[in-house]
């Protein structure tokens, strides 16, 4: 008989409690046979009855051992709450079902000794979001025409790139009296304003990645849209480098500064540019933190391109020799626009902080006309595996921060020089189309976007702790692991094919957007066109309260 | 009879408002007159909405309109501008003729939804846009002598319009730029160039059908327009095109390229991890079979020792032996004991406390099974008749426990045994010391009948000095020291000489010599030895006994019950500090009083008969963990002689070194003999027995222990994992030598592990793949 003691972890502990109906199951097996988390198990109960069927007492025992599936108590093998019990379950019979007096992480720390550690985003959403308290509230009626978002062609790019204030830009009359370019321009690439973002090779698994890739290409090829994607850091398969596609991934050099040998190596055998090169300082998820990928994702091909045996993988929390952003001018920007012979952008990512906007102020000079772009991250960021307090409890929203930078550039008469992109929750209501439209009226030149894409490809993790087991290796949907049997769960054209799908509808609504207040090209600041319904939003922003 | 009035746009120099105008025109309806002439001044919205109370057909003819003439003009309207009209001619066009005999404005036949439209040049952006046909009326029509500008017939949802690009041939298209976006009905015959089109709409070659329509219709329009002259040019069939709007169907899907062919053709060929893993992209569902599993079961028999047979220090099976008892191979279960221990019934049935039992999974449901009784079930066993079938000899120094267990399995192995015991009699200390109270002497003599009839040859009286053992060591292959620990420990203190020494005082009992005692005993040392001290003062007629101790005493429970029973009292911590002719006094100056004071803290083995060499500075022999010498391989050393122990620890001992003398003999290395790891409880499961009550359980016959053995570990093929298994994966299959196995089939398991989950034994095992392909 197993004894129960105070201290031990119980089911009233755990965030997911089983919901095990026995009178439906048949026990088919096949809950404990796809759970990956091994949070159930086949097991016996007994049921034992002594009753008198007599007119006197006569006692009766009856007595049965039945098989039934159990939920497993421990600190390990805990449910996550992922659902996929519920899903294969052909008879109803078995559910994770929230338990809203769960105290798991208390016990988990004091019976482990350990930080809690999970993936996924933010999951103390207190207030509702901002954005969603935004609202696009200038509709030209009679004041101007409105344009039409079916029929009407729209220029819908962002750039990437450091833009010349026109009088800056190098011209002059040659003998011929014609105006001719004295020197080279800085690299812009005029791209969509929606990045898919920063996600690694090692976070994520391998077709998991190259559906990112699939669908980036795609949609450029077949479909019009000009998007581009983020390595992440984490090192770029070589075949991809050495592919037309190439044109298509921004290279990401984080702390950790992983797979750069190859990213160098492919250098002569490119054909084409990288779409640009983008320097990650921090991430908003866990800002002050660095990457950290846990040996159960290390699988031999992440070995390989990122140089490393098998182990956690910690990048640092900062880039080892940076200690300024003067330095990191120098260091990085010149060095990787160098790299690429001053033909590719070079952008920097940071999380969005209370200092933001002294880093933008200061790279706003930009005397080399170096700096591409200033990527921002907020709090709603999503991760593949953080300390649960840093992603709980650390970094900065990401749209008031975004529109300080964008007026600390309009104080300066420098907006749209370095272009601001702006990150963290994006799309997290399921609408990314609103998202970007917003932040682009408050001044972001684009966003970039991650833990949406992992939810379209068939991610069950929600910001209420579903699942949120991307640090485990043990994706129940073989999108956040490196294991086999697990991956191989994803079908990678689905996948590729969904996320197609979602960007032609966004960019049917971000014209719906744009096509009422009349712009045919992004509205980049025009925050006349939004209105919020909460006070202390609009006055923050200043943008127009509405009631 | 028609009546006409003439209306002036200016007068007396002044432009007259559209609304001026316009009542004029509608007092003048108001009075019959069906035929007005506007010279006007570009007044707007003239000729509709109107109609005659009579119903007679109405003429407009105007010069210089504003927007919208004809707008919203009604069936027996006609209104003929005479030169260019601006823009919205024929807005909302409800089934006017509208005559323009220049060109006509923007969205020009704006939603025209019935009526016909003539314009004799050109029309401006957004013509034709939003025209429609509704089936209760007649088919709108809409011609152009020239071209359109851009964005015409946008949304167009029905009607005819025709555009006939006259004087056009050097345009790039006649119809403007993205004409017909979103066009869903109607058709546009055109003649001359036409680009950049949208992708709502085909442009298609005439059929006959098409070109009888114009054929016939042309001439008409351009008589209405009077330039009957441009026939010529444009009456040409081949010149004319006609655009019609996909139909629904055609239009539902865009057409991408599959994103799987996507990836075949245009993709980096073999995907951009190719070079660095094997994926052939199949998609796996969350429940597979085969190495897609996520873990795998393995039916792991006797994998594991149950808690008996870990916990018994001559490792008998004891879930073996009821396995067999359950098969009804009574014999073979008794039989099968015996090949660990010849006391079966003298040392697991009487003098063992039985750790066996200690941890018996029963005990999680109600009492544990009982093995001691077991053991007394094989008391009558015959020994097993053995040849010398083997070259080596071995000689047995001692006959107790570790000796007889260990001459035994060298007999059963078919060598040639000696043993040689200094006393009298065999047995060692069971003989020599346990007192007959805890062990029965017919059964003990029994069962050392039955090593003899095995074949050992025993000497008694016979001492193994120095001399003794280098003849042994010249004749045998083998030399077993299993020579006990029979020198008693004394306690140093004042007034030792009048302790008596509790071993030599057991052996007297046990040879009848009734050795006296006083009425009160101090017994020294209460472990289980001094519990049999304590057994044998009260025997020797003892009134009252004291055991003291220093420490929390070591005697098992049973033993300590057992002497408790018999009066005695035993107390701890308690420091000798001397013992005097009133009994012991402690150090805190206590005095127990003793007539008699016997000390039974420990012996120590007598190795009188090694060399020097042999033993270590304190006496010690030295050996290796095989328990073989490490001066002479040919020396081992089991039982007491080690470390004082159990009968259980000594019967262990002498198998072991019986195994390693045989493995010596064989060329083999040497083992520790370790056993399978104890398993663990929860994998057997309890939940399959009804706990039962200790009186019933005592009155149950001891065979019947098969019901309430669980088979830790050991499978009691009961089918149940066949039955439960989902997929019918297991099998049970049965081996040539008799045993069985249970298996499953890979291509059915999904890998649920129900068949461990549910195994009432623990037999099956869950692997994991993920874990294996992680590591690997």
């Amino acid at each position: 008989m197993a004894t129960v003691k105070v201290n031990q972890l119980a089911k009233d502990d755990l965030f997911w409690q089983i919901d095990y109906k026995h009178d439906r199951c048949t026990l088919c097996g096949k809950c404990v046979a796809s759970c990956p988390f091994q949070a159930i198990e086949a097991k016996v109960e007994k049921r034992r009855k002594v009753v008198s069927e007599d007119i006197t007492p006569n006692p009766k025992v009856y007595f049965q051992t039945i098989p039934v599936i159990k939920q497993v108590i421990s600190e390990y093998n805990f449910c996550r709450g992922c659902g996929i019990c519920e899903k294969v379950c052909p008879n109803d019979a078995i559910k994770p079902v929230r338990n809203s007096d769960h105290r798991f992480q208390a016990k988990y720390r004091a019976t482990v000794a350990d930080p809690f550690k999970r993936g996924g985003r933010s999951n103390l959403e207190t207030d509702g979001r901002t954005l969603d308290k935004i609202k696009v509230g200038r509709i030209s009626q009679m004041t101007d025409p409105s344009l039409d978002a079916q029929r009407h062609t729209f220029d819908m790019r962002a750039p990437f790139g450091r833009v010349l204030a026109p009088n800056e830009i190098p011209l002059e009359v040659d003998s011929c009296g014609k105006l001719v370019l004295k020197n080279n321009l800085p690299p812009v690439r005029w791209i969509y304003p929606i990045i898919i973002g920063d996600m690694s090779i090692g976070a994520l698994s391998w077709r998991m990645w190259e559906a990112l890739a699939i669908a980036t290409a795609y949609l450029n090829e077949e479909v019009g849209i000009p998007i581009r994607m983020c390595s992440g850091e984490g090192g770029v398969p070589v075949r991809l480098l050495k592919s037309r596609f190439l044109k298509y991934i921004i290279l990401q050099i984080a702390s950790g500064h992983f797979g750069w040998n190859r990213i160098v190596n492919a250098m002569p055998h490119m054909v084409e540019d990288p779409a640009g090169v983008l320097i990650k300082i921090g991430q908003g998820a866990k800002p002050g933190d660095g990457g950290l990928l846990m040996a159960k994702k290390v699988a031999k091909h992440i070995q390989e391109i990122r140089g490393v045996p098998k182990a956690d993988l910690l990048s640092p929390p900062n880039h080892q020799g940076l200690y300024s952003i003067e330095e990191s001018v120098q260091k990085m920007f010149l060095s990787f626009n160098a790299a690429f012979k001053f033909r590719v952008p070079v952008a920097i990512k940071v999380a969005a902080s209370a200092t933001s906007v002294s880093v933008y102020n200061n790279l706003l000079r930009d005397p080399y006309n170096i700096v591409g772009g200033f990527f921002l991250d907020g709090i709603d960021g999503g991760t593949g595996a953080a300390h649960e307090i840093s992603l709980d409890h650390t970094g900065h929203p990401i749209v008031s921060k975004l529109r300080d930078c964008y007026k600390a550039a309009l104080h300066q008469g420098k907006q749209g020089q370095i272009p601001l992109w702006a990150a963290g929750g994006m799309g997290k209501n399921w609408n990314l189309a609103a998202d970007a439209f917003k932040m682009i009226c408050l001044g972001a030149n684009g966003i970039f976007t991650g833990k949406l894409m992992l939810q379209l490809a068939g991610c069950v993790g929600n910001d209420m702790g579903k699942c949120n087991a991307c640090n485990t290796g043990l994706c129940p949907v073989g999108i956040c692991t490196q294991n086999p049997t697990l991956v191989k769960r994803l079908d990678i054209d689905k996948v590729a094919e969904n996320i197609v799908n979602y960007f032609i509808a966004v960019d049917h609504e971000l014209k719906k957007l744009m096509a009422p207040v009349g712009n045919s090209s992004l509205p980049v600041g025009r925050s006349d066109a939004l209105i919020s319904t909460d006070k202390s939003v609009a006055e923050r922003l200043d943008i127009n309260y509405a009631c | 009879m028609s009546k006409k009035i003439y209306i002036e746009g200016i007068r007396n120099g002044k432009r007259i408002s559209t609304q001026t105008l316009l009542q004029e025109i509608y007092q003048a309806l108001d009075k019959g007159i069906n035929e007005i002439v506007v010279d006007g001044c570009g007044q707007h919205d003239i000729g509709g909405p109107l109609w005659s109370k009579d119903g007679k057909p109405l003429k407009f003819v105007v010069k210089n309109p504003g927007q919208r003439v004809g707008s919203m003009g009604m069936q027996g309207t006609t209104i003929i501008v005479d030169g260019p009209a601006p823009a919205d001619v024929g807005w909302l066009n409800a089934g006017a003729e509208i005559i323009v005999k220049g060109d006509g404005g923007d969205t020009t036949a704006h939603c025209a939804a019935t009526g016909k439209i003539f314009i004799g040049g050109r029309v401006g952006t957004r013509s034709g846009a939003m025209m429609k046909y509704d089936p209760k009326f007649p088919r709108p029509e809409f011609w152009v002598l020239k071209n359109t500008g851009s964005f015409s017939f946008e949304f167009m949802g029905g009607g005819i319009a025709v555009v006939c690009g006259y004087d056009c041939e050097e345009m790039e298209s006649v119809l403007g730029y993205r004409s017909c976006v979103g066009m869903v009905g109607g058709t546009i015959y055109v003649r001359g160039n036409v680009k950049d089109l949208s992708d709502d709409v085909w442009l298609m070659d005439l059929t006959d059908d098409d070109w009888e329509f114009l054929d016939k219709n042309l001439p008409v329009f351009l008589e209405k327009i009077e330039r009957p002259g441009a026939l010529g040019k444009i009456s040409k069939r081949k010149d004319w095109k006609k655009i019609v709007a996909k139909t629904y169907e055609e239009r539902a899907h865009k057409s991408f390229m599959a994103i799987n062919e996507f990836r075949k053709n245009k993709w980096v060929e073999g995907g951009i991890f190719g070079d660095l893993l094997y994926d052939n992209y199949e998609v796996a569902e969350f429940v597979e079979r085969k190495d897609l599993r996520l873990r795998y079961p393995e039916w792991l028999n006797a994998n594991y020792s149950a808690p008996c047979e870990y916990n018994c220090p001559t490792y008998i099976p004891t879930q073996k032996r009821i396995s067999l008892l359950r098969q009804n191979k009574v014999k073979e279960a008794l039989e099968m004991v015996l090949d660990y221990s010849p006391f079966p019934a003298s040392v697991c049935g009487q003098v063992c406390p039985n750790l066996c039992m200690d941890e018996c999974t029963r005990l999680y449901v109600d009492l544990p099974v009982r093995i001691k009784e077991l053991g007394l079930l094989s008391a009558e066993i015959k020994a097993k008749k053995c040849e010398t079938t083997k070259d080596e000899k071995v000689a047995v120094i001692g006959s107790g426990a570790s000796g007889l267990a260990c001459a035994y399995q060298l007999r059963l192995m078919g060598y040639h045994v000696e043993v040689f015991e200094k006393d009298s009699v065999l047995g060692g200390k069971l003989m020599q010391v346990i007192p007959e109270e805890r062990l029965d002497r017919k059964i003990l003599e029994t069962e050392i009948q039955r090593v003899l009839d095995t074949g050992v040859i025993a000497h008694t009286n016979v001492n193994v000095d120095k001399k003794k053992l280098k003849e042994l060591d010249k004749e045998f292959d083998a030399i077993v020291l299993a020579v006990g620990a029979h020198n008693p420990i004394v306690l140093p203190v004042e007034g030792s000489e009048r302790l008596v020494k509790g071993l030599d005082f057991l052996k007297a009992i046990n040879k009848g010599e009734k050795p006296k005692v006083g009425k009160n005993v101090v017994v020294i040392g209460a472990g289980n030895a001094g519990m049999d001290v304590v057994i044998g003062a009260y025997e020797m007629g003892a009134e009252k006994v004291v055991a003291i101790d220093i420490q929390k005493p070591a005697a098992f429970e049973k033993e300590i019950e057992h002497a408790k029973k018999l009066g005695a009292e035993i107390l701890w911590p308690c420091f000798t500090e001397k013992i005097t002719d009133k009994g012991v006094v402690l150090k805190d100056g206590t005095l127990i009083p003793a007539d008699t004071v016997i000390v039974s803290i420990g012996d120590r083995p007598d190795f009188s008969m090694l060399e020097r060499e042999y033993l270590d500075e304190k006496g010690r022999v030295l050996i290796n963990e095989y328990l073989q010498s490490t001066v002479n391989p040919k020396i081992f050393v089991p039982g007491d002689a080690i470390k004082l122990g159990l009968f259980t620890h000594a019967l262990g001992d002498g198998r072991k070194v019986a195994l390693n003398i045989d493995r010596m003999f064989k060329g083999i290395t040497l083992s520790k003999f370790e056993k399978a790891p104890k398993i663990p409880q929860d994998k057997v499961k309890n939940e399959y027995y009804h706990p039962m009550n200790a009186q019933a359980v005592s009155k149950m016959q001891t065979e019947d222990e098969t019901k309430r053995c669980m088979s830790c570990g050991f499978c009691r093929d009961c089918h149940f994992c066949e039955e439960v298994c989902p997929e019918q994966a297991i099998s049970r299959i049965e081996k040539s030598d008799g045993n069985f196995e249970y298996l499953s089939d890979s291509n059915k398991c999904i890998g649920c592990g129900i068949c461990a989950g549910v195994c009432p034994c623990g037999i099956w095992v869950m692997r994991d793949n993920i874990e294996k392909y992680i590591e690997s």
